[in-house]
């Protein structure tokens, strides 16, 4: 019988309540009362009605009707495309032989933090005619048709989702032992049967994998914008951003789609909750023993790393190539005809701005500190949601978590930030309470919502990992509770959390749509610096700021990475490695 | 450190409408070894997490030396209790080295590092895995990652060591020596030593004071040789081992404590047996047959039960046969020197001093 250290006070509920008020004011109380304008549009002073249902039926017709289908479509096809490819990375690089494992893993990483608006308008800059795929003498102008489409808008989400797939399936393949495909093969079965037998194990992985990808999908911005409307086959999200920008703004219809964005990801949930009654993702005790790696022969090694390659070049460096050459321009497309003219003015540009543009540096800055106190309140809240929502207490308050966490992961940004100014414009606050409109605190709350529930769904899986028995251990051993946390929770934990920290780092950073609508004047963050250049003449300088971005990013993380390596004891580094058999 | 008498007092755990203990009272002594001895689900493991805090009784009350560390207004954290333990899944943490998971319990104690190293150093030497202190435990074999948890558990010098069920993810061999060398090292230390297992045999090998659980609740408490003579109930008697348990057909008392008694498939072989607790005339009862009151030999002329050799096992010392007396009635483990076919006709004498009468009347379902 195996129960948490927490039985032992069943009737203290501060934690419980301190986390419930966290969520209500940073998620529930924005976002319920922009929810609510779709039924009670004179509660903001939107209209006559303090109750109405005809927004809902106006909503269910129609382009948004149009809108609201597609994105579940292409929010269902695109998370099983990521999940289906997300595993066979996962297993790939964590349980075989293959060469740059550790590249792999990498690229994964840095594929989840590219923005899908960088990698849409990367991927126009290499099949667009006279842009990279034209320099490289490719003429596959039915590709650039094809993309300006549903199975383009597919094709980027797949993109994007695969890397919270991969990362939810990779913690989960590394804890798992090898000794249920050593039962497997001994009992006869092929390796296509032992994948077969061993995939059931790690269903709640997938299934979380899929949850999020869906929810991810779902809430997707960037896409929705760049693509979507290009290609005539709008998605729930852009049609929300039009009910709001267009004139006059339609607050109750986005508030009835922002609705359904929420209530789409309940299946998903409810499937994930339904499969993992009963089980547990904890695999990760004293005794587990480091997993062995199927080791291909070195025909199958070069042929399946080659794969890999392809794969990863498809997904993220085709796309980074593009926005990069596009950078080092200053030609409305990359071949002209007198030819490609390499130039590093847009570089210059950067520094020295035309009139009426911002120059980079401080708004770099400002980015940086707003990734620094987003990631780290993020990653406390997140630790603790995940700790919630991995107790074996499957209870009717985690569900309602879990639901809640992953239904907030697809609400969008732009939800989030009209929530916000809703909510904390309202005279009753900013007269009787606080007034943070157009305040960086008021930033930072909207970028820590946005991240919390991914970040935790994501942290869920690590720490649901640990056995109870680890921190039981230190405690009848004479362990405080924070002696306990520091010495045993937080090393096993502490590889996830700083990913964590990176992951929500270097998101907000490109995070567009909660900046734009939030920001305090006179401290843009990049995102919002980046986004004036984009569609004018000086398209190539914001091309230019967005390289110097991500370089930035990887710079941080490289850093952090290292400082990591250096003050952590070996102990801590080494948990789950496999061990070459 | 002075080892802990134990009181538990009214102990009650349920988990929403279901009772894991029901009740439960016990006196442990300071300095001796007991071992709570039960079938799966009769609330060991759940007592053993209320001992060292890790679960919170519903009611009751725990001492552990002359301090309450549980009753409804007080609640002391196991890091308080001054315990240690040793847990079934090992829980040893896989980003320690060995000397670090055995020192750890240390870290909070006043000696000095020096004085700590050269503990962990004697520890590791006595558990003779001296030559693993730098490895991590995912490193280790089943067998020594138990042997470092076993010198975690002493390395505090503490009055209260707990074992959950400690031998059970090991093999035959390892867990015999394993099993000494917890007796060994945890009677040198001086602890009360708290051991679960639902195995007899290791429970009798290790106890001073044996506790049989059913369903919640302490069936009885009492030394190994008392459990095994003078069981308290069928459950009992059946749990600790017998050779054969067989429905009594009629029974009358004697003056001489003892019973003689009838089985329905051999009415002319009178079976005088002891009768350990009170039973009423005309009581529904069994006989219970521990193997090693049975004596087998091919002298079938000679009076008691007569049977059929089923199996023959070769065990080192002897055989264990199983001897069929009649259709669904078989003694098993029946021990000789010499070995008996299958097949072959044997008579069986069965010494009094171990076979039961037991009563079924309040055996609980």
């Amino acid at each position: 019988m195996t129960l948490s250290l927490r039985a032992l006070k069943p009737r203290i509920r501060l934690g419980s309540i301190t986390v419930w008020v966290v969520l209500l004011l940073l998620i529930v109380i924005p976002v319920g009362g922009f929810l609510l304008v779709a039924v009670s549009p004179r509660l903001f002073n939107l209209g006559p009605q303090w109750f109405t249902l005809s927004t809902i039926r106006e909503t269910f017709t129609g382009y948004t009707r149009k809108g609201i289908v597609d994105s579940l479509f292409v929010a269902t096809l695109a998370s099983l495309i990521a999940v289906t490819v997300a595993t066979t990375m996962a297993w790939l690089v964590q349980r075989t032989n293959i060469w740059g494992r550790r590249f792999w893993s990498g690229a994964m990483w840095l594929l989840l933090l590219v923005p899908t608006w960088m990698t849409t308008l990367g991927w126009i800059d290499v099949i667009q005619p006279g842009e990279l795929g034209t320099a490289l003498g490719i003429h596959a102008l039915f590709l650039y048709h094809h993309f300006f489409g549903p199975d383009g808008i597919v094709f980027v989400l797949s993109t994007a989702a695969m890397p919270f797939s991969y990362f939810v399936i990779s913690v989960a393949m590394r804890g798992l032992g090898s000794e249920f495909e050593d039962a497997a093969r001994v009992h006869g079965a092929s390796r296509w049967r032992t994948i077969r037998t061993v995939l059931p194990i790690i269903a709640p992985a997938l299934l979380s994998a899929f949850a999020i990808s869906f929810a991810e999908s779902m809430s997707d911005f960037g896409v929705a914008f760049t693509l979507g409307s290009a290609a005539h086959f709008p998605i729930a999200t852009y049609v929300l951003f039009n009910a709001i920008y267009s004139f006059p703004a339609n607050f109750q219809v986005a508030a009835v789609i922002a609705a359904v964005l929420i209530l789409s990801t309940i299946p998903p949930v409810y499937l994930q909750s339904r499969v993992m009654r009963g089980r547990s993702f904890a695999v990760l005790s004293g005794r587990s023993k480091g997993v062995r790696r199927h080791q291909f022969s070195t025909k199958m090694r070069i042929l399946v790393t080659a794969g890999v390659a392809v794969v990863m070049f498809i997904v993220l460096g085709l796309p980074l190539l593009g926005a990069v050459a596009s950078s080092f321009t200053n030609t409305a497309s990359l071949v002209t005809p007198t030819g490609i003219h390499w130039t590093l003015a847009a570089y210059r540009q950067v520094f020295s701005t035309p009139p009426s543009f911002t120059p980079l540096g401080p708004p770099l800055v400002t980015s940086n500190e707003l990734g620094l106190i987003t990631a780290s309140i993020t990653a406390v809240l997140a630790l603790v949601l995940a700790k919630r929502l991995a107790s074996r207490t499957s209870g009717v308050a985690q569900r309602i978590m879990d639901s809640f966490l992953l239904g907030s992961v697809a609400v969008p940004g732009i939800v989030l930030g009209i929530g916000y100014i809703f909510f904390y414009d309202q005279r009753f606050i900013t007269q009787h309470v606080i007034d943070l409109y157009e305040t960086m605190p008021l930033l930072i709350m909207g970028l820590v919502a946005s991240a919390t529930p991914g970040q935790a769904r994501l942290l869920t899986g690590p720490v649901a990992q640990l056995q109870s028995t680890m921190s039981e251990a230190a405690r009848v051993h004479g362990a405080s509770k924070f002696r306990t946390w520091r010495t045993t929770t937080m090393p096993l934990l502490s590889r996830a959390v700083v990913w964590a920290w990176l992951l929500t780092f270097t998101k907000t950073i490109s995070e567009l749509a909660i900046a734009q609508i939030l920001y305090q004047p006179g401290h843009e963050p990049v995102s919002v610096d980046i986004e004036t250049y984009l569609g004018t003449i000086f398209a190539t300088i914001g091309s230019a700021a967005t390289v110097l971005t991500l370089v930035e990013m990887l710079g941080v993380i490289v850093l952090v990475l290292g400082l990591y390596r250096l003050v952590t004891p070996r102990g801590w580094r080494r948990l789950g490695d496999a061990r070459n058999a | 450190m002075t080892p802990s008498a134990i009181s538990i007092t009214n102990v009650t755990k349920s988990f929403g409408e279901k009772f894991a203990l029901r009740d439960v009272s016990l006196e442990l002594a300071a300095g001796t070894f007991n071992v709570l001895l039960g079938p799966s689900g009769s609330g060991k493991t759940t007592l053993l997490r209320c001992l060292a805090g890790i679960e919170r009784p519903t009611s009751g009350t725990i001492a552990i030396g002359d301090q309450v560390v549980c009753s409804d207004q007080v609640l002391v954290g196991p890091e308080k209790r001054h315990l240690s333990m040793v847990f079934q899944d090992y829980a040893l943490w896989p980003h320690l080295t060995v000397r670090h998971n055995v020192g750890y319990p240390l870290a909070s104690s006043k000696w000095s590092k020096a004085q700590r190293s050269a503990r962990v150093d004697d520890l590791l030497e006595r558990v003779g895995i001296a030559h693993l202190a730098d490895r991590y435990p995912n490193e280790l074999s089943g067998g020594e990652q138990q042997r470092v948890a076993l010198a975690r558990a002493l390395s505090a010098d503490v009055g209260l060591i707990l074992f959950d069920e400690p031998l059970s993810n090991l093999d035959a061999d390892r867990r015999e020596q394993l099993r000494i060398e917890i007796a060994t090292l945890t009677r040198e230390s001086g602890a009360t030593a708290v051991y679960i297992t639902h195995d007899q045999a290791e429970a009798f090998a290790l106890a001073d004071r044996v506790g049989v659980l059913r369903g919640g609740q302490l069936v009885q408490f009492g030394t190994p040789e008392q459990i095994y003579q003078r069981p308290a109930d069928a459950f009992v008697a059946h749990f600790t081992g017998v050779s054969g348990e067989f429905d009594v057909e009629d029974f009358e008392r004697r003056s001489d404590g003892l019973a003689t008694l009838t089985l329905p498939f051999a009415p002319e072989h009178p079976i005088v047996a002891c009768v350990p607790q009170p039973i009423d005339e005309g009581a529904r009862a069994s006989l219970f047959v521990r193997a090693s009151a049975v004596r087998i030999s091919d002298d079938c002329v000679e009076r008691g039960l007569h049977g059929t050799v089923l199996d023959a096992a070769f065990t080192g010392r002897g055989y264990e046969h199983v001897v069929e007396l009649a259709p669904r009635a078989t003694l098993t483990k029946v021990f000789s020197e010499t070995r008996y076919e299958r097949g072959a006709a044997v008579a069986l004498q069965l010494d009094p001093r171990s076979c039961f009468l037991m009563s079924l009347e309040n055996e609980r379902k």
